[in-house]
């Protein structure tokens, strides 16, 4: 096994784009990271794109549009974890030596949809039976709130970190601070979430050029090493389950720690997946970033913001960055990239030496989540 | 329910439909059953009934009725979703005696949910498909609502 770089980011601001192609929402992320370590596309030894509702050869789609194809192109799909199970098989393209140059893309277009919560697969028989993705963390949230004595308020002030980050992010979908006040007071989407708890649907792409040491010395860019890369599927089960506690997320956690040898302590910096607020309290705790039923104190303590010592989401998260579920994975480790280079601009984590992206997704039922990938960066 | 009930003197259209039959019946008395699976090798439970035993991978997985109590275990009440749905509306987890957790729409004045507490099967209309036919299911109720 080889060491793999990632040598160059790219990403479009996430938004609604109801007038753009798929190929017009991932060809500038793809651009701009082809441009920042100097490669041409001759030099691609394969494309690895993750989108999840994005339809056929999404990344054949991109890819004529920014010069000579021809290389492998291979499409993901893993729910919210599409990108980031791209970003894998990438990492292990080149970790394996097969190749020393492949881009990863992560490219959605939600606004096709026209609105509502993430259309869902209808085989499923609790979707059948009226599951909706909002309803689930809803339910996570409230056992939460039963079990350890979160109050509202309290899973509020997730919200409100989430877009005291964006607004300084500009590539985030909504970039407008919100009090707990304004949270408590939103329309109603699953009791006990109301709109700001939830992530925003929207569109959005974005890349990453990942290169063998080799390669990475030859292009001369700023180079961040991939120190883990993993993907993990939920355990099945038609019975009972703790949904206080993020078993998937834990369990790959504690895979990437030991591969990268680091403990969660090293972590300087995190984008973690706050699909709904209750998920970045709970993903501390499956992080190790304090003890179960603690996430809020944690959070209360400023360490997770912008001035702390475990800064989570700088970017805004999926809730204020936003989510197109396919493009999350890529737009993470393109946070974490330049978070690690220190040119990511206004919410900028000092002197930042390790971090890590988690996406994890998917509403089957049975399944905690049905995917999880984690990769922690370092320089 | 406006949307259901403005529907309901259309005769042909108005037969409620059971959104999923391979999940319940409705007995002669208009009680209702709610069915899983049974391995005939191992004796593994399902819900729902699978093709399949995930214990054995035996084929020969036979229909069972499940208990008709639980606990819940946890619930929100739903305010946006498909317009086939009549919202707001209450769904949750139920814990069956026999290990299984049943995802289910609730039944009760929303205000008096609470985890753990002890609820009961019954049935009723939960929304209207695509042609405005009623949609029928299986519905948990707080145990005391039963008769």
């Amino acid at each position: 096994m080889q060491d793999v770089f990632v040598v160059g980011t790219g990403i479009i601001p996430f938004g609604k784009y109801p007038d753009k192609t798929l190929a017009d929402l991932g060809w500038p992320a793809v651009k701009q990271a082809m441009k920042e370590c100097g490669v041409n596309s001759t030099q691609i030894g394969a494309v690895y794109c993750g989108t999840a509702l994005g339809g056929m050869l999404a990344g054949q789609r991109v890819m004529k549009m920014v010069g000579p194809t021809g290389m492998p192109i291979i499409n993901i799909e893993n729910a919210c974890s599409s990108s980031s199970s791209a970003l894998s098989q990438g990492w292990m393209a080149i970790a394996s030596g097969v190749h020393d140059l492949v881009v990863v893309i992560g490219v959605e277009k939600l606004t096709k949809f026209g609105g509502g919560t993430l259309p869902l697969e209808r085989e499923d028989w609790e979707v059948n039976q009226g599951m909706v993705m909002p309803a689930l963390y809803a339910m996570r949230a409230q056992r939460y709130m039963h079990d350890y004595g979160l109050t509202i308020e309290q899973l509020a002030d997730v919200a409100v970190k989430a877009h005291d980050h964006g607004a300084s992010n500009v590539n985030a979908q909504v970039r407008k601070r919100v009090t707990r006040d304004e949270v408590m007071k939103s329309r109603m989407v699953a009791e006990p979430f109301t709109l700001w708890h939830c992530c925003p649907t929207g569109d959005g792409a974005a890349a990453v050029v990942l290169a063998s040491p080799r390669l990475a010395r030859q292009l001369g860019a700023a180079a961040i090493k991939v120190a883990a890369s993993e993907v993990t599927s939920g355990k099945f089960t038609d019975g009972f389950r703790d949904m206080t506690w993020a078993e998937l997320t834990h369990r790959g956690a504690q895979h990437a720690y030991e591969m990268a040898g680091l403990g969660a302590e090293d972590i300087d910096v995190a984008e973690i997946h706050d699909a709904f607020t209750i998920a970045e309290l709970m993903y501390y705790e499956a992080f190790s970033f304090c003890e179960r039923g603690r996430g809020h104190e944690l959070l209360a303590s400023g360490r997770t913001s912008l001035g702390g010592d475990i800064v989570v989401n700088p970017s805004g998260g999926l809730l204020s960055r936003g989510h197109p579920v396919g493009a999350t994975g890529i737009a993470q480790a393109v946070e974490i990239v330049r978070q690690l280079r220190g040119d990511v601009g206004a919410h900028q984590v000092e002197g930042a030496k390790a971090g890590l992206s988690h996406a994890t997704g998917g509403g089957v039922a049975g399944y905690d989540h049905g995917a999880c990938s984690i990769h922690i960066f370092t320089r | 329910m406006p949307e259901v009930k403005s529907q309901q003197g259309d005769v042909g259209l108005l037969e409620p439909r059971i959104i999923d039959p391979s999940l319940m019946r409705i007995n002669a008395d208009d009680h209702a059953v709610l069915m899983g699976g049974r391995c005939g090798d191992c004796g593994a439970i399902s819900f729902p009934r699978t093709p399949v035993c995930a214990s054995c991978l035996s084929e020969g997985v036979e229909a069972c009725d499940m208990p008709q109590t639980g606990t819940l275990y946890a619930f929100s009440v739903v305010h946006q979703a498909r317009k086939n749905w009549v919202t707001p509306y209450a769904i949750g987890y139920v814990d069956l005696p026999n290990g299984k957790r049943v995802f289910a729409h609730l039944k009760a004045p929303h205000d008096t949910l609470a985890p753990g507490m002890t609820v009961g099967l019954t049935h009723g209309v939960v929304g209207h498909d695509d042609e405005g036919r009623p949609l029928m299911t299986y519905l948990f109720t707080p145990a005391h609502h039963e008769a």
